[in-house]
């Protein structure tokens, strides 16, 4: 007989069965989700008293709590109702010869709310609770026997070894009085009350018991495993069992990614596919010679897939081997990067487009796989980032070695046709920038300059002025090189590269000569920022001001850089030549230490060691 | 890209947060960060984190490709190459992201500013490859030239 019941969230479910050798069942229950009120009563007593007992205790708890349960608080009241059963119990037994000397254990819960729990019992029935997969009695069984442990004249090992040890020092029914031990619970999400009578415990053991409350299983299935368990253990006594559930915590965003977010995604698969062909994937010249579906397939559905399965876990392997996949072998074919960009950008929009769908229907999940699939979509920059930077090295080293091979053959010419070698080649490698990266000449694209927006960066730039100190010349300086950039209507490199130079001017490559134009140009950046703040101007013109004014910044301190770092390339490239001179001496040293080592082996045994040193003809000194 | 102030306003708020948290993984991050001493570290983090703070605030394409270049150009000289470049700016954009998904959980600025900051991560990603791209087309030009010089020479 399962009884299955839920209180706001909570789950509760019960089972009771005779076992396997009593004819009666003497236990009883309540599973009373409405009051929320549990409980397991384990009766005893000759002339089938014993489920006389239990079950007018039964219904005497469940009448006292129905009649009480507003006017009297959780505790007071499951202690009270139990006090109740116990004399209702005792009187029963003085009017019959029969029933004279019934009695019944009782454990009983009150669930006050999602949080708290009352928990109070008689006898040996007991209660667990099950938090964070561990499990801990709530409490402990009123026998002689525990009761001498306690006060200390039976040790444990002797208690579980005593013949009494199953006699009980207190039940309903042996007087109208009893005292009952009562504990308070604080649930917590995911906890699990287990309430159960003695036919559990002294069948099962409580490694088994601990596994099954557990399991994870739904209380139901927990309970009746439980009745199951002390059956396959003998079932020598009547056996019940209530489990009671707290709700589960709210899955993490993780959790809900990995479950709920992975298979919406993937119930969109055909869609991710259609969008992914109607932005031309199958055109890409990646795919060429490939039939529209083939190409479908490898590309578009192997992301998809790539996607799901790195949703689910929580990874981006997947999709880093996708991309790595792709790359590299179009990288193999000598392919260019545009139309490796174009390709993923095809599969990005599809993406987005798909979470942009399910966040239709669900807005929360749509923002969590947003966040996620913008993450694999990282993950696969990552992955072709790392291809690219393996090629840029590998080209490097081939200029390496190229123009090592030119630098031979200019030192080896005669001095007279040096000259006309020189014409010959025209730039140098050395003329080129050596620090990839490096074009400051580079041109940026400009939206323009409006008047209304000179104006409001000259009005910036006086504040901030007024705001350097006196002394701070360069600063001022670099205020007027960032206006006259940011007003710079061409928007390319040109102005900045000008301004930077003659703050370069004579710098020397150290310390004292570039810190403290870098230090000026980072005062500039903090100062001009908070002047445009005080400027009369709107909203979106103050905004404009800040992007124009920290483009310039950027622009200057790019080209700044960039001297700096040229300055200091062919002090790199001496660097790089004096470590392989090094490297080279080492090398000759090393040898020469090793012939000496071969030297001294060979004479080791004609050393006579009994004249004096200067006298052996040793290398010894 | 650009930002309402309330997102750009949060972001400055935590950046603090995010920055000490840099510091604290700042040798996983790039080897050269765990060599220095922190007030450098900071120094350089800082610059990164105030850009993406303007990035955030002016949702300036060509000014972040600028600020990208200019870092990678800085990098190099200091003999770290473009993978790590990039991965080190996509863990600065992870760890904005989690703080700002940690410190403003629940809310709805929270919320958004974090998805803001992983597609910010997305877009920097784009960004270095695209510049890593162009450079490897212009070496691999250089590398032709010479080549075709060399052997126009014998």
């Amino acid at each position: 007989m399962t009884q299955t019941a839920s209180q706001q969230g909570i789950r509760v479910a019960g089972d009771t069965n005779v076992g396997k050798v009593r004819t009666t069942n003497e236990d009883s229950m309540i599973v009373d989700p409405v009051r929320g009120l549990y409980v397991v009563l384990d009766g005893m007593g000759g002339a089938n008293a014993g489920d006389v007992a239990s079950q007018t205790a039964r219904d005497a708890i469940r009448e006292f709590v129905m009649q009480r349960r507003t006017t009297m608080e959780p505790r007071a009241l499951l202690e009270a109702a139990i006090q109740h059963a116990s004399a209702t119990v005792f009187n029963a037994a003085q009017e019959s010869r029969e029933r004279h000397g019934m009695g019944t254990t009782v454990v009983a819960c009150i669930v006050v709310d999602l949080k708290r729990a009352v928990v109070a019992h008689v006898g040996d029935s007991r209660a667990y609770l099950l938090r964070n997969g561990r499990v801990q009695m709530l409490t402990r069984d009123h026998t002689i026997v525990e009761e001498l442990v306690d006060k200390g004249l039976l040790s444990a090992e002797d208690a579980e070894r005593h013949p009494y040890k199953n006699v009980l020092s207190r039940n309903l029914g042996a007087k109208p009085e009893t005292k009952v031990d009562v504990v308070d619970v604080e649930l917590r999400p995911g906890d699990r009350l287990m309430l159960c009578s003695d036919g559990l415990y002294g069948y099962a053991s409580a490694e088994a018991i601990q596994y099954l409350l557990g399991s994870g299983d739904a209380p139901e299935h927990v309970a009746r495993d439980l009745i199951d368990l002390a059956l396959r253990g003998g079932g020598g006594d009547n056996v019940t069992t209530i489990v009671i559930e707290a709700p589960q915590p709210p899955p993490s965003s993780t959790e809900v990614v990995r479950t709920t977010g992975a298979m919406k995604w993937w119930q969109r698969r055909e869609r991710f596919l259609h969008i992914a062909k109607d932005r031309g994937l199958t055109k890409n010249p990646i795919v060429r010679g490939l039939e529209p579906d083939e190409a479908l397939e490898l590309i578009a559905s192997s992301l998809c897939q790539a996607i799901f399965h790195d949703l689910e876990k929580s990874t981006g392997v997947n999709v880093w081997t996708f991309a790595q996949n792709i790359a590299g072998g179009w990288f193999e074919r000598s392919g260019d990067w545009a139309p490796l960009r174009a390709l993923m950008d095809i599969l990005a929009t599809a993406a987005r487009a798909v979470v942009d769908d399910i966040g239709v229907t669900d807005a929360k999940l749509g923002f969590l796989l947003s966040i996620a699939v913008s993450r694999t979509l990282v993950v696969a920059e990552l992955a072709i980032g790392g291809l690219l930077a393996e090629r840029l090295n590998r080209v490097d080293a081939e200029l390496i070695k190229v123009h090592a091979a030119m630098q031979e053959t200019l030192d080896n010419v005669p001095d007279t046709s040096q000259e006309t070698s020189l014409e010959d080649t025209g730039d140098r490698f050395i003329d080129n920038p050596t620090v990839p990266f490096l074009r400051p000449d580079r041109p940026v694209t400009s939206p323009g300059v409006s008047a209304e927006l000179i104006k409001a960066i000259e009005q910036t730039i006086t504040i901030a002025r007024s705001r350097t100190s006196q002394r701070a010349e360069l600063v001022k300086q670099i205020l007027s090189s960032l206006e006259t950039i940011a007003i710079d209507a061409t928007g390319n490199f040109a102005s900045a590269v000008l301004a930077a130079r003659e703050l370069y001017g004579v710098r020397t490559v150290d310390d004292t000569g570039i810190m403290p134009l870098f230090d000026a140009l980072d005062q500039a950046r903090i100062i001009t920022a908070a002047s445009v703040h005080q400027i009369t101007a709107t909203d979106a013109m103050r905004a404009k001001v800040l992007r124009a004014l920290s483009s310039a910044n950027q622009r200057l301190v790019a080209a700044t850089t960039g001297l700096v770092l040229e300055a200091v390339a062919p002090y790199s490239e001496r660097l790089r030549e004096v470590q392989a001179k090094t490297s080279e001496m080492r090398d000759q040293v090393a040898a020469y230490e090793r012939k000496r080592a071969d030297l001294e082996r060979k004479y080791a045994t004609t050393i006579d060691h009994s004249q004096p040193w200067e006298k052996r003809g040793t290398t010894e000194w | 890209m650009s930002t309402e102030p309330p997102l750009a306003r949060a972001y400055d708020n935590l950046r603090p947060i995010v920055l000490q948290r840099l510091l604290d993984m700042r040798a996983t991050l790039d080897p050269s960060f765990g060599r220095i001493d922190e007030a450098t570290a900071r120094a350089q983090i800082s610059a990164v984190l105030e850009h993406l703070g303007n990035f955030l605030a002016t949702g300036d394409l060509g000014s972040h490709r600028a600020f990208l270049q200019t870092f990678l150009a800085m990098r190099a000289a200091e003999a770290q190459g473009p993978a790590a470049v990039l991965a080190m700016l996509v863990a600065i954009g992870d760890t904005a992201a989690q703080v700002a998904q940690d410190e403003l959980a629940g809310s709805i600025d929270g919320a958004e500013l974090t998805l803001l900051l992983t597609r910010v991560t997305a877009t920097t990603a784009r960004a270095v490859n695209d510049l890593v791209a162009e450079e490897l087309a212009r070496r691999v030009g250089q590398w032709n030239d010479l080549a075709a010089r060399e052997r126009g020479k014998q």
